[in-house]
C-alpha cells in the first residue's frame, strides 16, 4: 500500500526551509528539537561528501580533499561530536572520496579503511571509480596500501561482512562485486574477486548501495529496483525481489526490524524521488512494498539510515526548498513510520544534506551529515531529545 | 542609442571606433521542457563595443560591455543550448564581456615577423567567432565546445605571411552569474592555442585546442576539458551581393576523455543589398545536468561529484532572411529579421530521456527580431593583437537600404 503522507507540519517546514538557511555555524534551529553542536568546514573542492562512525572517529569523506579522520568521542586527540578534532588526512589515488568503511577484522585488527572514489558517470548507463585501501595502524599516518578497479565501472556505497571478511560493493552499471578482504591487503586486488551479478542484467543495472541483513544481502538498483541477492556457494545470486520501483530511480537503503527502507533520486517521467519506500520482508527475506512516505519539496532522498537500536529512521533530502534532514520513528510501528522532526537545511537555494550517519556516543545520540556547497561542511546534530 | 562614432580622432593622437546594438526578439518555443509552448520578448545582445588606439594602433584596447543581465536576466529562449548553468535557454553574458589591451610589435621584430601580447577578460583564443557575430539569431548548441569566453586571459600572437599563431593561459572557470568575475585565483590553470590560415582573401583556416581545468565547477573540483576545433571560413563579394560560410567541427573530450561530445556546423549567408538570407545545420552532442527543482531551464550549480544524467544529440537546422529597414546614410541601422528552427534530439546514453523532458524528440521555434545599430562596425570578438587583422564580423557587413 503506498500513499501521500502530508504531515501536519510540512507546510510550515517547507516554508522554514525556503526562507532560512540553517546556521553552519553556533547552535542551529532547535525548534524541533534537534540542535546543532559543531560544524566542521570542508574546503569546497568539491566538499563534504559522507562520514563513516565508528568508536568515536569519524572518518570523513571530503572528495578532493581526501580521506579525514577525527576524533569526535574516541578521546585520543581530545574531541567530543560538540568539539571534533582533526587526526590525520590522506589523498586517495584520484581524489574524488566518496564513502568509507572502517573494517574491524574478526581477530581483533582494525588496520584497513576501504575508500570508495566515486569517478565521472553518465548515470544510469556508465561509471568510474576504484576501491582503495588505506592502512590506518598508524591513524596518524594514513596510507593507501592496495585498490580495485573493475574495468567499465566504477564503485559506490559498500557494506562489509566482518565475521566472514567479504566486502560488498555496490558497483552501478557493473551491479555489486563480493570481495574477499581477508588478511594483509596490498597492490591490485583483482584476485581478491569472489562474484559479481548485475540484478537488473546488462543495460537495467545502476546499483546505488547494499546491506546486509539476516544472512540476504539487499542491494537498491537504481533502474531496477529493490533486490535480495545471497552469496551461494561463493557465486551472488538473486534471491527476490527485483522490477519492484517503475516509477522512480531507486538510491540508498536501509534494513532493520524486518522491513526496508529505500529512497528514491533525481526526476523519472516527471516523477520525483521525494519517496522513502518501505518494504516488509517475509519469512524468506524476499521484500514486498508495505508502504512510501512522500514529502513534497525536494527531487531526491540521497541517504536513508536506521538508529542502532531500530526506533529511529532518518533520510536526507535534496535539491529542492524542502530539503534538510527528516526523522521518523519506528517503536510503534516500523511498517509505518511516524514523523517526528525536520532540520530544514537549504544551501543555495536548492542543495540541501547529501548524506547522514547516526552514531551513539557517550550516551547520546548523533547525526553526522554532509552539508553541500557552497559552505561544505560535516555538521553534528545532538537528536537525543526527539530519539523515541 | 548611447554612443555613434567611428575612427574619431583624438588630441593625443589616440583613435577611436564605438558602437552599440540591441536586438529585440520575440521567439516561440514548441515544446519547451514540460512539454507546452511558450512565447517570450527579449532584448537580447544590448552592446557597447569599441576599440580605442594608440601609438599608431600598436596598442588597442578592446571593450564589449553588455547589458543581458539587465535585459534578460531569465536567459533567452534556445532550445537546445546549454552552459554556465542554463538548459534549452541562452545564459545572459557577463557585463564585462571584453576588457582588453593588446601592444603589437613593441618591439619590432625583424623579418616581417608581427607579434603581439594581450591581457584582460575576453574570449581564449580558441574556436570560431562567437555566434553573437554570425548570421542566426539564435545560438547554436555547441557556443560552448566551439568557444571559450569571458576569462581572465594573457594572449602571445605571431604573425607571418598567411600564418599567425596565438597561445593563451586563463582560468578555466566560466561564469556562474552575468556580474561574475573569473576566479583570480585559478589564473593560469588553463590554456590554449590557436593556427589561424589566411589561404586567400576569402578563405580562413582555423585549428585549435584547449585545455580547461573544471569550467563548470568554480573551485576547481570538477572535471578537466581538454578540447579541439579546426574549421573553414570564406566571406567575398559574390556578384553584386556577398557570400559568407563557415564550417566547424569540435571535439570536447571531458574528465580524460570519459565523456565525449562531437560537433559539427556548417552555415552560410548570401546578401544583397538590403537582403540577406542564411541557412545553419548542426549536430552537437549536449551534456545532461541534473534541473534545479522547479525550474527546468537550470542546473544545479555547483556541480556536486563529476557525473552527468546523460548525453543527448541535437540535430538542428536553422533558417532566416534579413532586410535592412534603414537607408545606409543614416547613422542608426534597423534589420528586421525572421528566423525558424527545427531540432530532432536524441538520447545516446543515461537516464535522461528527451521524450519525457519535452513530450516529443522533434522542436520548433520561430523568432521575429529588429537589430538596430549604430556607430562603427562590430570588430571580430575574440580577435585581438595580430589575429584582429581579419575583418569585421559577419554582421558587420549589414548594409542598409539604398
Amino acid at each position: 500500500m503506498t500513499h501521500l503522507r502530508r504531515w501536519a507540519g510540512c507546510a510550515l517546514a517547507a516554508a522554514l526551509a525556503a526562507c532560512s538557511k540553517a546556521e553552519t555555524t553556533g547552535t542551529g534551529p532547535d525548534t524541533t528539537g534537534v540542535r546543532l553542536v559543531a560544524t566542521v568546514p570542508v574546503p569546497a573542492n568539491y566538499g563534504q561528501h559522507d562520514e563513516f562512525l565508528r568508536a568515536g572517529l569519524a572518518f570523513l569523506c571530503s572528495w578532493n580533499t581526501g580521506l579525514q579522520i577525527y576524533d569526535v568521542g574516541d578521546g585520543r586527540a581530545g574531541g567530543s561530536p560538540q568539539n571534533p578534532q582533526f587526526i590525520s588526512r590522506v589523498v586517495t589515488a584520484g581524489g574524488e572520496v566518496h564513502n568509507a568503511w572502517w573494517y574491524w577484522a574478526p581477530d581483533g585488527q582494525k588496520r584497513y579503511v576501504f575508500v570508495g572514489q566515486e569517478g565521472p558517470g553518465a548515470i544510469g548507463s556508465s561509471s568510474s571509480g576504484d576501491i582503495h585501501v588505506v592502512d590506518v595502524s598508524n591513524l596518524s599516518a594514513p596510507v593507501e596500501v592496495a585498490s580495485y578497479h573493475m574495468a567499465g565501472a566504477g564503485t559506490h556505497n559498500f557494506w562489509v561482512d566482518e565475521a566472514n571478511q567479504i566486502l560488498y560493493a555496490a558497483y552501478y552499471n557493473g551491479g555489486v562485486v563480493a570481495l574477499d578482504v581477508s588478511g594483509t591487503l596490498s597492490g591490485d586486488l583483482s584476485s581478491r574477486l569472489i562474484s559479481q551479478i548485475q540484478p537488473g542484467g546488462a543495460g537495467d543495472t545502476y546499483v546505488w548501495g547494499v546491506m546486509l541483513f539476516n544472512g540476504s544481502l539487499y542491494a537498491s538498483d537504481m533502474l531496477s529496483g529493490f533486490w535480495q541477492l545471497g552469496l551461494v556457494h561463493d557465486t551472488l545470486r538473486v534471491l527476490g525481489g527485483g522490477n519492484n520501483v517503475p516509477e522512480r530511480y531507486g538510491s540508498d537503503l536501509w534494513v532493520a526490524n524486518g522491513y526496508a527502507y529505500t529512497g528514491t533520486w533525481g526526476t523519472r517521467a516527471a516523477v520525483l524521488g521525494n519517496a522513502v519506500k518501505i518494504w516488509k520482508l517475509d519469512s524468506a527475506g524476499a521484500p514486498l512494498l508495505h508502504d512510501s512516505i512522500v514529502t513534497p519539496g525536494f527531487t531526491t532522498v540521497s541517504d536513508v539510515r536506521v538508529s542502532a537500536d531500530g526506533r529511529l529512521l532518518v533520510f536526507s533530502g535534496e535539491y529542492g526548498p524542502s530539503a534538510g534532514i527528516y526523522f521518523y520513528g519506528l517503536v510503534a510501528d516500523p511498517g509505518h513510520p511516524a514523523f517526528i522532526a525536520y532540520y530544514p537545511l537549504v544551501t543555495n537555494n536548492q542543495n540541501g544534506i547529501h548524506t547522514v550517519t547516526i552514531s551513539d556516543i557517550g550516551g547520546r545520540r548523533y547525526v553526522f551529515a554532509a552539508e553541500d556547497p557552497p559552505t561544505p561542511a560535516m555538521l553534528v546534530l545532538d537528536v537525543t531529545a526527539i530519539s523515541p | 542609442m548611447l554612443v555613434a562614432g567611428a575612427l574619431a580622432p583624438l588630441p593625443l593622437g589616440a583613435q577611436v571606433s564605438l558602437g552599440a546594438q540591441i536586438t529585440p526578439v520575440l521567439t516561440r518555443a514548441d515544446p519547451v521542457p514540460g512539454g507546452s509552448s511558450l512565447t517570450e520578448l527579449r532584448f537580447t545582445s544590448p552592446l557597447l563595443y569599441g576599440t580605442v588606439d594608440v601609438l599608431g594602433a600598436r596598442v588597442r584596447f578592446h571593450v564589449t560591455l553588455d547589458g543581458e543581465g539587465w535585459t534578460m536576466p531569465h536567459g533567452e529562449l534556445a532550445t537546445g543550448d546549454f552552459g554556465e548553468g542554463w538548459e534549452d535557454r541562452r545564459h545572459p553574458h557577463t557585463w564585462a564581456h571584453e576588457l582588453l589591451v593588446s601592444a603589437t610589435d613593441l618591439p619590432l621584430l625583424p623579418g616581417g615577423v608581427h607579434w603581439s601580447l594581450t591581457a584582460g577578460k575576453g574570449f581564449a583564443p580558441y574556436g570560431t567567432d562567437d555566434p553573437m557575430m554570425r548570421p542566426a539569431l539564435i545560438f547554436p548548441v555547441n557556443h560552448h565546445w566551439a568557444q571559450i569566453l569571458e576569462r581572465a586571459l594573457a594572449i602571445l600572437g605571431a604573425r607571418g605571411g598567411p600564418v599567425t599563431l596565438e597561445g593563451a593561459i586563463f582560468n578555466g572557470d566560466e561564469p556562474e552569474r552575468w556580474d561574475q568575475w573569473p576566479n583570480w585565483r585559478r589564473f593560469g590553470d588553463s590554456w590554449s592555442a590557436r593556427a589561424l590560415v589566411q589561404a586567400s582573401a576569402a578563405v580562413e583556416l582555423q585549428a585549435s585546442y584547449a585545455h580547461v581545468k573544471s569550467p563548470e565547477n568554480r573551485a576547481g573540483a570538477g572535471p578537466d576539458q581538454d578540447k579541439v576545433s579546426v574549421s573553414a571560413r570564406l566571406e567575398r563579394p559574390l556578384g553584386a551581393g556577398r557570400i559568407y560560410g563557415l564550417a566547424e567541427w569540435a571535439y570536447n573530450a571531458e574528465a580524460a576523455g570519459f565523456f565525449k561530445f562531437y560537433s559539427g556546423l556548417a552555415e552560410a549567408q548570401w546578401s544583397r543589398a538590403a537582403h540577406r538570407v542564411y541557412l545553419r545545420l548542426e549536430r552537437t552532442d549536449r551534456p545532461e545536468d541534473q534541473r534545479v527543482f522547479g525550474n527546468p531551464f537550470r542546473t544545479v550549480r555547483p556541480l556536486l561529484e563529476s557525473s552527468i544524467i546523460g548525453i543527448t544529440r541535437w540535430l538542428v537546422a536553422t533558417g532566416g532572411y534579413g532586410r535592412a529597414l534603414t537607408p545606409a546614410r543614416l547613422p542608426v541601422h534597423v534589420e528586421g529579421i525572421a528566423e525558424a528552427e527545427y531540432a530532432h534530439v536524441t538520447r545516446l546514453t543515461g537516464l535522461f530521456d528527451p521524450a519525457a523532458q519535452y513530450g516529443r524528440n522533434d522542436l520548433w521555434m520561430f523568432s521575429v527580431a529588429l537589430r538596430i545599430a549604430a556607430g562603427g562596425p562590430m570588430h571580430r570578438m575574440g580577435r585581438y593583437g595580430v589575429a584582429a587583422g581579419g575583418g569585421p564580423s559577419a554582421m558587420g557587413h549589414m548594409e542598409g537600404m539604398d
